[in-house]
């Protein structure tokens, strides 16, 4: 079944995900139409990740259903459409012997499909997005060579590299210098602006964030949407204290 | 000397069977290491030596049996222990390389309550351990080839999946490659390499094999695919280094081999310093 262009790219009805006895996640109801570009903000320890987690498949949601480009969780399979670019810290992929290039064509891996091989045209694709990142000079380096930024850029390429409609990141900018955050943006902007890709950024790094995503929601175990960035940028200081108490401060003062 | 490998059957078995060990240890090896898999080769294969032990007794006790390989026996194991290990890493999903000493003791029990219940075998398991040329048979060699075309086969097939899988297993999971299939089937070819190649080399030794010569490519390789080639340049040179002088000085076939294999690494951490002192 083809996914009909007004079905929402996610959405989540009535989702709750409890861990042993904690409750997770609670009565998530969320959607994000084409052309979004959200932003999830909350501390750590606010179910952040296991949001991801659950629409992404990785995990099951407790109760409730995830819906991707109008499919159930459970019978989509066209993953390509999606690319996900997790945080960096978690990685550690510093020390594997792999080239920028291999690892961008590693992106492929869904979209090429099981037993057949990468083409002329796979290969062009990966010079393309490399070049769209800024880091043609580095195609054939080992990975190991570029700094956090640079690496940062290489897991976004990996995620364009299969043309994906939906982008999700997971924490992109720690670890990243404050002038490589600003470029990161940049390129998110122009991706959205260019090619019309629905994106959705999970932080806790209020500050930048909110001042490049179109809506923002917060989430501590529930979810709030507080609509547009520019009245979440307004008022943030006051929606923070709210749901976070004095926890946020820090975090939400250094921009 | 070198005349002798041409002239004598078990010698050109031997040949062939090192030039296919060279080739698909360092490959498999590649992707166990980037993984942090590399002491996995060390607990099959001793899951591997129980098995041969078992082939051993039961074509002793049970006429039936008595012309099968005990390689294959080895084999059986191997992959039944490469099941048991794929399950365990699950059951300890934080602790993943607890699977191997729990496999590799679990082997060595078996090993040596068989031999106990043997009281001891007329064949030479000397050989098994440390390897030997002369004991490479026709049959041994057919096993290995069909072996090696199934690895080889596997990664032309599935070299994208298994570099996804290796790299992130996550963003591949994500990417909707099937990584549990994939894993179980890279873990059983694991297994059957190492059933193999334990003629030439041993399964005490196997796994320097496996491990060296990717351990010598990572210092200088400049991509993943270079890492496996260099491996692979490694690895063969070691095997007919190693088979020429054990022949020649009448040395253990895997002992010889391994030795050159960390002459290898040696001289490429040796020359790596070098160059590094003279920038």
């Amino acid at each position: 079944m083809k996914a009909k262009h007004e079905d929402a790219v996610v959405k989540l009805t009535s989702v709750f995900f409890q861990y042993e006895e904690k409750v997770v996640l609670e009565n998530i109801n969320f959607s994000l139409e084409r052309g979004d570009f959200v932003g999830i903000v909350g501390p750590n320890g606010s179910g952040k990740s296991t949001l991801m987690k659950l629409l992404l498949g990785l995990l099951p949601a407790t109760k409730g259903t995830v819906e991707l480009f109008g499919q159930p969780l459970s019978k989509f399979r066209d993953w390509s459409k999606i690319g996900y670019v997790a945080q960096q810290v978690a990685h550690g992929a510093g020390g594997f012997p792999a080239t920028v290039r291999e690892v961008v064509a590693s992106g492929l891996v869904g979209k090429v499909g099981l037993f057949r091989r990468l083409q002329g045209k796979h290969h062009q694709k990966v010079e393309e997005v490399v070049e769209r990142v800024g880091l043609t000079e580095k195609l054939d380096q080992r990975i190991g060579n570029l700094s956090g930024g640079q690496l940062q850029r290489v897991f976004i390429a990996r995620a364009l590299v299969a043309e994906p409609e939906l982008l999700i990141l997971d924490e992109p900018t720690v670890g990243v210098d404050q002038e490589s955050i600003e470029q990161f943006y940049e390129l998110l902007r122009s991706l959205k602006e260019e090619n019309g890709m629905t994106m959705m950024i999970v932080s806790h790094d209020v500050g930048v964030m909110t001042q490049w995503v179109n809506k923002v929601a917060c989430l501590q175990r529930k979810l709030h949407f507080h609509g547009s960035a520019h009245d979440f940028a307004h008022n943030h200081d006051k929606i923070l204290q709210q749901m976070y108490g004095d926890s946020i401060k820090m975090l939400a003062h250094h921009h | 000397m070198l005349a002798d490998w041409w002239q004598y059957d078990f010698l050109r078995y031997t040949l062939f069977s090192g030039i296919l060990i060279g080739l698909i240890c360092p490959i498999l090896g590649t992707f166990l290491i980037v993984r942090r898999l590399s002491m996995m080769a060390d607990g099959l294969s001793h899951v591997t030596l129980s098995g041969v032990a078992a082939g051993m007794l039961i074509s002793k006790k049970i006429a039936l049996f008595q012309a099968v390989n005990p390689l294959f026996f080895g084999m059986l194991f191997s992959v039944i222990g490469s099941l048991f290990i794929e399950r365990l890493r699950k059951v300890y999903k934080s602790y993943q390389d607890l699977a191997i000493p729990i496999i590799l003791s679990t082997g060595l029990g078996l090993f040596t309550v068989l031999i106990s219940i043997a009281k001891g075998f007329n064949t030479d398991l000397y050989s098994y351990l440390f390897g030997k040329i002369v004991t490479v048979s026709k049959e041994d060699l057919y096993a290995l080839i069909g072996v090696a075309a199934v690895v080889l086969g596997t990664v032309f097939l599935i070299y994208k999946e298994l570099f996804a899988v290796s790299f992130d297993e996550e963003f591949a999971r994500v990417s909707g490659v099937a990584r549990r299939s994939i894993n179980l089937w890279f873990m059983v070819l694991v297994a059957l390499t190492i059933a193999a190649s334990m003629r030439i080399v041993g399964v005490l030794l196997i796994s320097a094999l496996i491990t060296l010569p990717v351990a010598a490519s990572l210092q200088i390789a400049g991509s993943f695919r270079q890492t496996i080639l260099y491996a692979i340049v490694f690895a063969e040179t070691s095997v007919l280094a190693g088979l020429y002088f054990a022949y020649l000085l009448d040395w253990a076939s895997g002992g010889t081999i391994v030795l050159v294999a960390v002459s290898i690494l040696l001289i490429v951490l040796g020359v790596k310093k070098i160059k590094a002192a003279l920038r």
